[in-house]
């Protein structure tokens, strides 16, 4: 599937899945030989129907009772190996600009594409930078607490921040940045 | 006095001459680490708690495991012992006749090896060796099989060679079917003689000092139809007879080296003098020596033509 077409059904890159499919394996979520059959199964060039990524997330929930730590503890490795494994350490350089690559055009948007009513969509709807505040508005597909999880790990990733943290203040679409 | 400075120097009592930019800085590295030490207890309790649920599944697994194993045993046992009942025991007529010993082992509780007598149409007296190809179960049940066509085939014919061509004509399409096959030793006694037809099995005559090897060139049961050879060699007082399967002469020593047949007709030769059981447990004893392990069925029956 080229970049240019616009798939009728949501797709997920293979950069993103990868990272997702290491930061299970990493966390040992997934282990032995499924966790080679995971990684195997994921080509980083090629796009994935969305359905695998929830395939995953799936497992994940299954795999524990209490399993939203985990999820936050996910995205935030997810967001390191990207940052000290992957292209993000040349991408960002302090941890306030992840909240604008994550919400630009190189961001969320460039590794999920499909409809838009399925895909949604990752705004900065404000960002202070003297009060270390940030609101982000999302509906994308992806699990709220994985997605909370990511923007921690990326802001905290540079390692110019001391606090961050995100919380959904209620509105799981909500996700309130705090960082100092 | 610069925070990092006062870090670096460990010196908590000059806190008070920090700047308030630095007090800041203090501040909220100290709710830094209070959040990520909040997240990673969290991460820590959920994955602990996991590994229990884990532990406990894992117990329960294993006590069903252990049941499953068990009934397995149970199965197998019976299974051990109505193979057991299979095989020949007291044969006072063939006493009568003949000195025998036998040696009988399987790998596993049931195993492929089955040997029988027999008291054919015309009243004489005949041995069959089978050695089914794999072990186990599957093995265990082919031999119940194959006596049972062995039964049926004995009220229909009586010379060696038709036995087996019937057996073969009337198995090979199961056989194949379950891709095994057997390999057949079956010899039927004359008053001075004895017949037989061999496809695959193994068998060896000391007669006067000498060595006769049995032609094992038939084909096995279960492979083709194919008219089947019979031979005729003398048997008289005093003559021993072998007959065995490969699980011995295959069987390998530490270096990786064949029992042999050779090994094991030589030790029948030379102890051809010996009574039967004695034969028998000369071979035992070497064969005991020579092996590492058992890595197939094993048997190995000793016969002499007793004075008439």
């Amino acid at each position: 599937m080229s970049d240019e077409s616009e798939p009728s059904e949501p797709v997920v890159h293979g950069a993103l899945m990868g990272g997702f499919a290491q930061a299970c394996v990493n966390l040992n979520i997934v282990a032995g030989r499924r966790a080679t059959a995971l990684l195997a199964d994921i080509d980083m060039g090629r796009w994935f129907p969305l359905s695998k990524w929830m395939e995953i997330e799936r497992m994940v929930g299954e795999s524990y009772a209490n399993v939203e730590p985990i999820r936050l503890k996910l995205g935030i490795e997810m967001m390191t190996l990207w940052y000290h494994h992957g292209p993000g350490k040349a991408l960002i350089h302090r941890g306030a600009d992840f909240l604008h690559f994550q919400t630009g055009s190189h961001g969320i948007a460039s590794v999920i594409r499909g409809p838009r009513e399925v895909v949604g969509s990752f705004d900065l709807a404000e960002f202070d930078s003297e009060r270390g505040h940030a609101v982000i508005r999302s509906s994308t597909p992806f699990d709220k607490t994985i997605e909370r999880g990511v923007l921690i790990g990326g802001v905290m990733a540079p390692g110019d921040l001391y606090y961050v943290d995100v919380t959904n203040d209620g509105d799981p679409n909500r996700l309130v940045v705090e960082f100092h | 006095m610069t925070l990092d400075e006062i870090l670096e120097g460990r010196d908590p009592d000059r806190l008070s001459e920090l700047s308030r930019e630095d007090m800041r800085r203090l501040f909220w590295m100290y709710k830094g680490l209070l959040k990520r030490v909040e997240r990673d207890t969290a991460y820590w309790q959920a994955t602990n708690d996991n590994l229990r649920t884990a532990y406990e599944r894992l117990d329960e697994q294993e006590r069903e495991l252990a049941r499953a194993y068990q009934t397995i045993r149970q199965d197998l046992e019976i299974a051990q012992q109505v193979q057991h009942a299979l095989l020949p025991k007291d044969h006072p007529e063939m006493l009568a006749r003949f000195e025998f010993s036998v040696y009988h082992k399987q790998m596993t509780e049931v195993g492929g090896d089955y040997y029988d007598f027999y008291r054919l149409r015309d009243g004489s007296h005949a041995i069959g060796v089978f050695d089914i190809s794999g072990h186990g179960v599957s093995a265990a049940l082919i031999m119940a099989y194959l006596k049972a066509q062995l039964v049926q085939t004995m009220e229909q014919v009586s010379r060696p060679r038709d036995i087996v061509e019937y057996l073969n004509n009337a198995t090979v399409g199961f056989l194949r079917e379950v891709r095994r096959y057997a390999t057949v030793n079956f010899v039927a006694f004359g008053e001075r003689t004895f017949r037989y037809v061999c496809g695959g099995g193994y068998g060896v005559l000391v007669r006067g000092g000498e060595v006769h090897t049995f032609n094992k060139g038939d084909p096995f049961i279960g492979l083709r139809r194919r008219a089947y050879s019979e031979y005729e060699l003398p048997f008289e007082t005093g003559d021993v007879l072998a007959l065995y399967t490969d699980g011995m002469v295959e069987a390998q020593d530490s270096a990786g080296a064949d029992y042999s047949t050779r090994r094991l007709h030589e030790l029948v030769r030379t102890n051809a003098e010996l009574p039967a059981n004695q034969i028998l447990q000369r071979c035992l004893d070497d064969y005991g020596q020579f092996r590492r392990v058992d890595a197939d069925d094993i048997t190995l029956i000793v016969l002499r033509r007793r004075a008439a």
